[in-house]
């Protein structure tokens, strides 16, 4: 045993409460999503209500006939129905004077293609609840179908890679700042490699629902459709923040900053090579990403900037 | 006897006497997207809430299948709620009300009927209550303004009633009844209360609690949703005695009858039958007692229930008639016949074969007039005399 | 129509009830290797605690190790664990594997 830390991370300290999930779920191997979802009520606490919609989250978030995969409260919803369900519930909740986070956990296919309007008119209204998406960049659960947060060149089955296809031809909706621009309590960016960050984030989540509607974005990577060893997932969650492809930031009543700063940036190709979704690339499809990686960050960094 | 003060008569549109309705059952959340005929009734109840007549938390939302999706959340979380739309706001919450419906939740919703889907049109018919027959919730049409709101209080009895546990719509004719401004009796608001206390008394019904480990929508697996949907049919079966039995029981309150799933005016020595709903049926009344003058001996049935259908009452109400004529403010897309005569038309074989016409009229704000009910009457009299007749009959088509 | 069926919901619609039944999957028998840690080279950080999707990891008080009976071998313990004290071992080197 070498001599060294022998305290127990402080990470743990984050969680309020123990694991909610049964042991063995059918998430897949590898799967940032399971880590995700083990993780929030953790560090919320289980005094909450899940809204889970079609998706990866729906197989283990919602029951079969009586049976669940879990011991918290929840409501299945189609995806045109979450927020919209979610405000109902807060508002009853608040309403009645009982002391429960409703928290809406959805994939970007909901979030931002099918049921962004609701969740849109939710933010603009000051709901108070907690609304997390798990960015895997596509539909994973139906087996990777494009969604627009796709990012630019992904080869997914419905922009798929032939003759003439070259993957996604258009960037990815710049969700993030979309939710900035409806001015939540608190908002904020975060992913499975900087656990302190995300679970901070969720403490503060937890504080600022009471104010008003709180967005989390979640990049969570699916090993699976990107073809991604399942070793490689935190990995790849990593490289994400350090090619500032995904760039940690939170922002409270619409003020951004950047909670992880990157000295040194590396090039997007040190994340793209971890997986085979871009493997399709040359040179020039890869210079695209990178512009496109390099312009989405400059403009949060003005936006930070700005509200320094 | 224990008897309902008596109310403040006021004159007031329809669309507004139904805030008066929703607001006399205390909702405590509400959600409204304003839509043609309907949004003056959003804006009423808007309007109560913000002067703490209503306390409620009132939720303007950015479109109709939120409003369905707030509303029935919050009635799965224990609350009492209520929405109103029409015609497109209907369909576009199609997927949130057959969720309603399923998770059971006992919401009221209130929907002026106006055209749709499909042509765009602002003007009344009832295509788009019909187009969402089988949604599974319960639909009743009433007739004139008074009716509304008495149909409104009703509704939650029914909706929360702890054996029913199913979403109700109470619809009425836009335009005609949105925009109508009729002297209303509205009842006193502990009179309301004292009549949907008896829900009080009943069992909880069950509900989304945070930090209990039960869960709203889990996936209804092979003989799981076999059995949801059983149930949920069973319980729409149970409703057909409890719309009478609460009809009985609000009049002997209220002193205002209605007859629950049909009403039967002068049909017990009737050969003949008219068959209509909304806010024609005052028309048919009135020619119906002209006719009568004249020695025809024709009855009316008002259709109050569509949904479940009212098989046994019609079914007792026909027996033994000659003919019928049924009047569709509505089409039934596949069949000749308008909806509600084609569903009429499957009692028959309980009855025997009597000749069933088929009437589609008032489509689009046109009147269903005194003379067209008169020639529904004519046509339907010469059928039970055993002359030859049209099934179907389109009449602005034929004028 | 004589019903034969037995109610599995006691609910009039469908509710689950995680007290009455709480699923499981058995996802040990998912993976194809499993992880072994070096305890000499452990020095207790949680990282693959912290990071283990199925959040199988158990406090040994000194050092963690993999519940098997849901661990799905999906590696990401050993490929974050700082101080490479984790291999992931192909399961048929197991008696019990």
């Amino acid at each position: 045993m070498v001599e060294g830390t022998k305290k127990r991370n402080k990470i743990f300290d984050y969680f309020c409460e123990e694991d909610q999930f049964a042991g063995g779920v059918a998430w897949c191997a590898g799967c940032p999503l399971e880590l995700t979802a083990r993780f929030v009520p953790k560090v919320l606490g289980k005094n909450m209500v899940f809204v889970g919609t079609p998706g990866c989250g729906a197989p283990v978030l919602h029951g079969q006939n009586v049976g669940a995969w879990h011991k918290l409260a929840y409501m299945a919803s189609v995806m045109t129905g979450v927020p919209s369900k979610a405000t109902g519930l807060s508002r009853y909740y608040n309403r009645i004077g009982l002391d429960a986070t409703v928290v809406c956990f959805t994939g970007d296919g909901c979030a931002t293609d099918v049921g962004f309007q609701p969740l849109s008119g939710a933010a603009e209204r000051g709901e108070k609840f907690i609304y997390i998406t798990y960015d895997n960049e596509g539909y994973m659960n139906t087996g990777n179908q494009r969604s627009s947060a796709t990012p630019l060149g992904a080869a997914t089955t419905t922009t798929p890679v032939g003759k003439i296809g070259r993957g996604k031809p258009t960037v990815s909706k710049n969700m993030p700042l979309i939710m900035l621009m409806h001015r939540p309590a608190y908002m904020a960016t975060a992913t499975l490699s900087h656990l302190e960050d995300f679970a901070k984030k969720l403490q503060k989540a937890k504080e600022k629902v009471k104010e008003g509607f709180v967005y989390l974005h979640v990049f969570s990577p699916c090993p699976v459709g990107w073809r991604i060893s399942s070793n490689l997932s935190i990995e790849v969650c990593r490289n994400a923040v350090r090619t500032n492809y995904f760039p940690l930031w939170e922002a409270e009543e619409g003020k951004p900053r950047f909670t992880v700063e990157i000295a040194n940036p590396k090039p997007v190709t040190e994340l793209t090579k971890l997986m085979r979704k871009f493997s399709h690339l040359k040179e020039d499809g890869l210079e695209e990403l990178q512009k496109a990686v390099d312009e989405r960050y400059a403009l949060i960094k003005s936006l930070c900037d700005a509200n320094k | 006897m224990v008897s309902a003060q008596k109310g403040q008569v006021m004159v007031i549109t329809g669309n507004a006497v139904a805030a008066y309705g929703a607001m006399l059952c205390r909702p405590e959340v509400v959600a409204a997207y304003p839509i043609t005929p309907q949004s003056e009734l959003a804006e009423q109840l808007a309007q109560f809430v913000a002067n703490g007549v209503l306390d409620a938390e009132y939720v303007e939302v950015e479109g109709e299948n939120s409003s369905m999706n707030v509303v029935l959340a919050a009635s799965i979380a224990g609350a009492r709620t209520c929405t109103a739309t029409s015609s497109y706001g209907l369909v576009f919450m199609y997927d949130a009300l057959q969720e309603a419906s399923s998770f059971r939740a006992p919401v009221v919703m209130v929907n002026a009927n106006r055209e749709t889907p499909g042509i765009h049109a602002v003007s009344s018919g009832q295509q788009d209550m019909i187009s969402a027959r089988d949604v599974g919730w319960v639909q009743i049409i009433v007739e004139n303004d008074q009716e509304i709101l008495d149909q409104i209080i009703m509704a939650y009895r029914l909706a929360e009633d702890f054996n029913i546990q199913l979403p109700v719509m109470v619809n009425y004719d836009g335009f005609y009844l949105s925009y109508l401004a009729e002297a209303v009796e509205i009842p006193n608001i502990e009179d309301v209360d004292a009549f949907l206390a008896p829900l009080k008394k009943q069992p909880e019904r069950q509900k989304l609690v945070p930090g209990v480990s039960i869960g709203c929508g889990t996936h209804g697996m092979e003989m799981g949703y076999v059995e949801a949907r059983y149930k949920h049919c069973q319980a729409l079966e149970r409703v057909k005695d409890k719309v009478d039995e609460i009809d009985k029981d609000f009049g002997d309150y209220f002193g205002r009858y209605y007859g629950g799933q049909i009403e039967e005016y002068r049909t017990d020595d009737a050969d003949i039958i008219v068959v209509a709903s909304g806010s024609a049926t005052g028309t048919v009344r009135t020619v119906v007692d002209a006719k009568r003058e004249d020695g025809v001996k024709v009855g009316l049935i008002k259709l109050r229930m569509f949904r479940p259908f009212p098989a046994e009452r019609l079914t007792e109400a026909i027996k033994g008639k000659k003919a019928i004529g049924v009047i569709d403010r509505s089409l039934c897309f596949g069949w000749k016949y308008g909806p509600i005569c084609m569903e009429l038309k499957t009692l028959a074989v309980n009855i025997g074969s009597i000749p069933i016409l088929s009437y589609i009229d008032g489509l689009a704000n046109l009147d269903i007039t005194v003379p067209h009910i008169e020639r529904v009457i004519d046509e339907v009299s010469a059928a039970a005399q055993g002359k030859p007749y049209q099934e179907v009959t389109w009449i602005p088509m034929e004028e | 129509m004589v019903i034969k069926h037995k109610n599995i919901f006691k609910t009039e619609s469908a509710w689950s009830n995680a007290d009455e039944s709480l699923l499981c999957l058995d996802t040990g028998s998912w993976r194809t290797e499993r992880p072994v840690l070096d305890k000499e080279k452990c020095n207790y950080c949680g990282l693959c605690a912290l990071y283990c999707p199925p959040q199988c990891m158990k406090d040994m008080g000194d050092h963690y190790e993999a519940d098997l009976a849901y661990c799905k071998g999906c590696g990401i313990c050993a490929t974050e664990c700082p101080r490479k004290a984790i291999a992931m071992v192909p399961e048929g080197e197991f008696a019990d594997g």
